[in-house]
């Protein structure tokens, strides 16, 4: 199936900067995985760095950097051969197969919190504050209603669910800002499988949301 | 000192093919100060800055090899490098996900002479690009690129509205978008 809902240009222009904090940059990385158009785009975002780069005023060195990176080359080693790829091992979770964008990550069995909605929150080395959730979601459910602060990515990896904006299947990337009014629901035909990053602060609504706050921690 | 893409791509060759430290010594003094700059203005102190640049011209010597010219010129593996290392050292060597920390995990096309201009070809429309950009439109995608500030400050700093920043910088993204496009 073709891919038909793609990261913005500012989103993929963050990702190229740098600037897409963690959890969104791999629900993106996801995306770009499976999408050669979003690919070439990026590096067209990341020439506009190159060039960008070239064109900075030097900064002063300090007197001896040279000098010393030039004694740290050989502890560096030679210029290394690329090595060949090793095969990667596919993890599954609940029968859930993972994203490779996934592979540092620390992913637990998800846990029901509502007929028809599990979900795991997923720890990402070093930030533990992460707003990163694989969610499953049953034929026909809406997900739980709530609101962000910032910007919230949603990737299908398996099902398809609509917004009322959009009609989402496996690849598509959906991102909703902090003024999109929009309730996804998933297809009747069969569950929807996705990973979501919610940049800023996730705010719960609904009888469902005040439920889940406190159980989730946010 | 101005060094052209193509002498740039041949200096990695040679790290690659040689292990030149000539080579390499002329590749630091051209990058070092800029990757120094563009860490520096993405909020980093001066000594980490230059600790990293240190570093990004050190990963330059080590992965010669993997530099792919259908992939991108010099300008912007190093741009890549140095914005990979910054993400590490902020985030504490937490692992970055794959896809987009290697850029020689895989290739989408046969490294072939084709792809090579291509990739050249786009740098220097991108390039040119740039430079047709309004000067209100530069300076927003200058900010986004290597500034730490949200839109709100870069608001504040540029004395306009939010609304208007991040229009620009739509604006700005589009019309590099239409331009890389009839490159392609």
């Amino acid at each position: 199936m073709t891919i038909e809902h793609h990261p913005s240009d500012e989103t993929l222009a963050r990702v190229a900067a740098g600037r897409l904090d963690a959890a969104p940059a791999i629900v993106v990385a996801v995306h770009l995985a499976a999408c050669p158009d979003c690919r070439a785009k990026l590096r067209g975002f990341e020439a506009i760095g190159g060039a960008l780069l070239e064109d900075l005023a030097p900064a002063e060195m300090s007197a001896d950097a040279l000098a010393s990176v030039l004694g740290r080359l050989d502890e560096a080693g030679p210029a290394e051969a690329p090595p060949r790829p090793t095969p990667r091992v596919p993890r599954f979770v609940d029968g859930i197969e993972l994203p490779a964008a996934l592979d540092a990550c620390e992913v637990g069995p998800l846990r029901r919190y509502a007929p028809g909605f599990r979900m795991s929150r997923i720890r990402m080395p070093g930030d533990p504050k992460a707003n990163l959730m694989l969610m499953r979601i049953g034929a026909g459910r809406k997900m739980p209603e709530h609101g962000h602060t910032g910007i919230e990515y949603t990737l299908v990896l398996r099902g398809s669910f609509s917004d009322g904006i959009g009609h989402y299947h496996a690849g598509d990337l959906a991102e909703a800002d902090a003024t999109t009014d929009h309730q996804p629901v998933v297809d009747v035909d069969g569950e929807c499988i996705c990973l979501a990053a919610i940049e800023g602060r996730m705010k719960l609504s609904g009888i469902l949301g005040r439920l889940l706050q406190p159980l989730l921690g946010f | 000192m101005t060094l052209s893409p193509e002498a740039q791509a041949r200096l990695v060759a040679s790290i690659a093919a040689a292990a030149d430290r000539q080579a390499f010594a002329i590749l630091f003094r051209h990058f070092a100060p800029r990757v120094k700059t563009f860490l520096i203005r993405s909020g980093l102190p001066a000594n980490t800055a230059e600790e990293l640049a240190q570093e990004t011209l050190l990963n330059v010597w080590r992965k010669a090899a993997y530099f792919d010219r259908s992939r991108a010129g010099v300008s912007t593996w190093i741009f890549t490098i140095a914005r990979n290392l910054r993400i590490d050292h902020l985030r504490q060597g937490r692992v970055r996900d794959r896809s987009i920390e290697d850029p020689t995990d895989e290739r989408d096309e046969p490294l072939s002479g084709e792809a090579i201009v291509m990739a050249a070809e786009r740098e220097a429309k991108v390039r040119i690009a740039l430079t047709k950009l309004s000067d209100e439109q530069a300076a927003v995608v200058r900010l986004s690129f290597f500034s730490e500030k949200p839109h709100s400050e870069i608001a504040e700093e540029l004395g306009i509205p939010i609304g208007t920043v991040k229009s620009r910088v739509r604006l700005a993204m589009q019309h590099l978008r239409t331009l890389l496009d009839e490159s392609t």
